[in-house]
């Protein structure tokens, strides 16, 4: 008797999750269609790509992308900006549409979402604090600490983890790093703007976000040599709507060949990255 | 009369000096950091929340109050009902109150508001950001709470009980006209500081995407690269807030009348 009772919680309990986990094929595009509007999820803050611009809406690179592929659905957008946890967690249980987000795809997050395309590329690069002067590379910074973004693909990069989906293997070519994951690459800054070595000797992160940061403190922060790897950045969808994927997908290729994701890049960052 | 008066003047003006002097070394500490005021200027209409966000809802300090606000009134009535459960004789409303406020006070708020957001979707409803952020704060705060209202419903006097008994009250007139008074005099000082601790740890729910003070002080500050400027306003703000919660509950707790116990 008791072995039934369990037996049963655990059927419903199956068919609860079961339902929720499969999305109905053109769930999302029915809705979007239905709802005329396109949530769009981003990271709350990830400056030029979106952040909060001073008439305190978000704005930036990832934004200006979902404004072109929302006119192009001819539906209106809408921003959602919760904590980078739940947007990588997925299930989103149609919460939000899509997410045009500068997010590297990986095969733990492919298990939960879906990538649609990669839209652009940024060069991670390493930087150090202005008072190092010698260090030249990456292998100069061996045994020292390094701080990342926790859970972004630089600090997979800084402990040897990094695969990119479909890319050529990594070259790790230091030793003995110490990694500190910070929670932002905000609180990394502010650790390496003390000095070299009080709390930090350096940061891993991509390019883009951190060129206009040294640029405004070059007394404290140095970009040392070339970049380190290649960071795709992809759009990412809810699990199991082939339909919608396509279409975003669609729309990408169609802004890519009229030269439209092209301006927007050298409008926010004033080259070309979306090649 | 009139000198202890004069004493209690004297003694309220050297709080206020010395209240003085602590507030101008901080200032005199934080004005050493370098800040660009004019930002702060800048970003307060929003923090504030004299504007909607562009989706149309309130952020900032109305957020805030709003959440806070929704979760007081929630965590009371959890609270005062989980304290009834741990007081009963009945083996099944004990049960769910001390697993409720085992569970819950043993847990981080960040992890139930998570569970909430993320998990409740796995069953079926999947709640927005507000009710789950109101839900959450509830449901923590209240079974701190319901420690509070246990301790005060206890520290009344069981003779107090069984006179009113005795009267043939009914144990609900027993308990609304002759306990909760009573009752209430040692439950409001530490209600009033829960309430000022979940105002600040409102702040928690901005993982949803919700624009409150927290969350908008980061935000500024980060896309400007000035993080200080907006995390200092932000704890100015609160700290206000929290002024004003005190002098609420000063208010309050003079209502009851001090001292036979």
């Amino acid at each position: 008797m008791s072995v039934n009772w369990k037996l049963g919680i655990a059927a419903v309990a199956l068919a609860a999750f079961g339902f929720s986990a499969a999305a109905q094929a053109g769930e999302t595009l029915n809705r979007v269609t239905k709802t005329k509007t396109m949530v769009q999820v981003v990271d709350q803050n990830y400056p030029p790509f979106s952040f909060l611009n001073d008439k305190n809406e978000m704005d930036g690179f990832d934004i200006d992308v979902a404004k072109e592929v929302a006119k192009r659905l001819g539906v209106k957008l809408k921003v959602e900006t919760p904590a980078w946890e739940v947007v990588t967690a997925g299930h989103w249980q149609g919460r939000f549409d899509v997410c045009i987000c500068s997010m590297t795809p990986s095969k733990e997050r492919g298990e939960v979402l879906d990538f649609v395309t990669v839209y652009y590329n940024t060069p991670a690069v390493l930087v150090v604090s202005a008072d190092n002067k010698t260090a030249k590379s990456i292998t100069d910074l061996n045994g020292k600490k390094l701080g990342a973004e926790a859970g972004a693909s630089y600090e997979k990069y800084l402990n040897k983890a990094l695969e990119i989906e479909g890319g050529k293997p990594i070259d790790f070519p230091f030793k003995d790093i110490q990694v500190a994951p910070y929670e932002t690459e905000e609180l990394a800054f502010q650790d390496l703007a003390l000095g070299g070595g009080k709390r930090l000797d350096g940061v891993v992160g991509n390019l883009v976000s951190i060129k206009p940061r040294v640029d405004k403190s070059p007394d404290k922060f140095r970009i040392v040599g070339a970049p380190l790897f290649s960071d795709p950045n992809a759009i990412a969808v809810d699990k199991g709507d082939a339909e919608w994927k396509a279409k975003i997908a669609s729309i990408i290729a169609d802004m890519r060949k009229d030269g439209s994701l092209s301006t927007i890049s050298q409008k926010w960052i004033g080259s070309d990255i979306s090649k | 009369m009139g000198i202890a008066k004069i004493v209690q003047k004297w003694f309220r003006l050297r709080v206020g000096i010395v209240w003085g002097l602590l507030a101008l070394s901080f200032g005199l500490f934080v004005s050493g950091f370098d800040l660009k005021l004019s930002l702060v200027m800048d970003k307060l209409p929003n923090l504030l929340g004299f504007r909607l966000t562009p989706n149309g809802f309130i952020q900032g300090v109305p957020l805030t109050l709003f959440l806070c606000a929704s979760a007081m009134l929630f965590s009371t009535i959890l609270g005062f009902l989980a304290a009834l459960g741990r007081l009963s004789q009945s083996a099944l409303a004990y049960g769910v109150s001390t697993f409720y406020t085992s569970f819950f006070r043993g847990t981080p708020l960040l992890v139930q508001i998570l569970l909430i957001y993320l998990g409740l979707p796995q069953l079926g409803p999947v709640p927005d950001a507000v009710p789950s952020g109101i839900l959450a704060l509830s449901l923590c705060y209240g079974a701190y709470i319901s420690e509070i209202f246990r301790a005060g419903i206890q520290s009344v006097h069981h003779g107090q009980w069984e006179a009113a008994q005795a009267l043939g009250l009914p144990r609900w007139v027993v308990m609304h006209k002759v306990i909760m008074p009573q009752a209430f005099k040692v439950i409001v000082p530490p209600l009033g500081a829960q309430f000022i601790s979940m105002l600040k740890d409102s702040s928690l729910v901005s993982v949803m995407g919700l624009w409150e003070i927290m969350f908008l002080s980061q935000s500024y500050g980060r896309a400007t690269y000035r993080y200080v400027e907006m995390l200092l306003t932000a704890a100015i703000i609160y700290w206000m807030l929290s002024i004003m919660l005190e002098a609420i509950q000063a208010r309050i707790e003079r209502r009851f009348p001090q001292g036979h116990r």
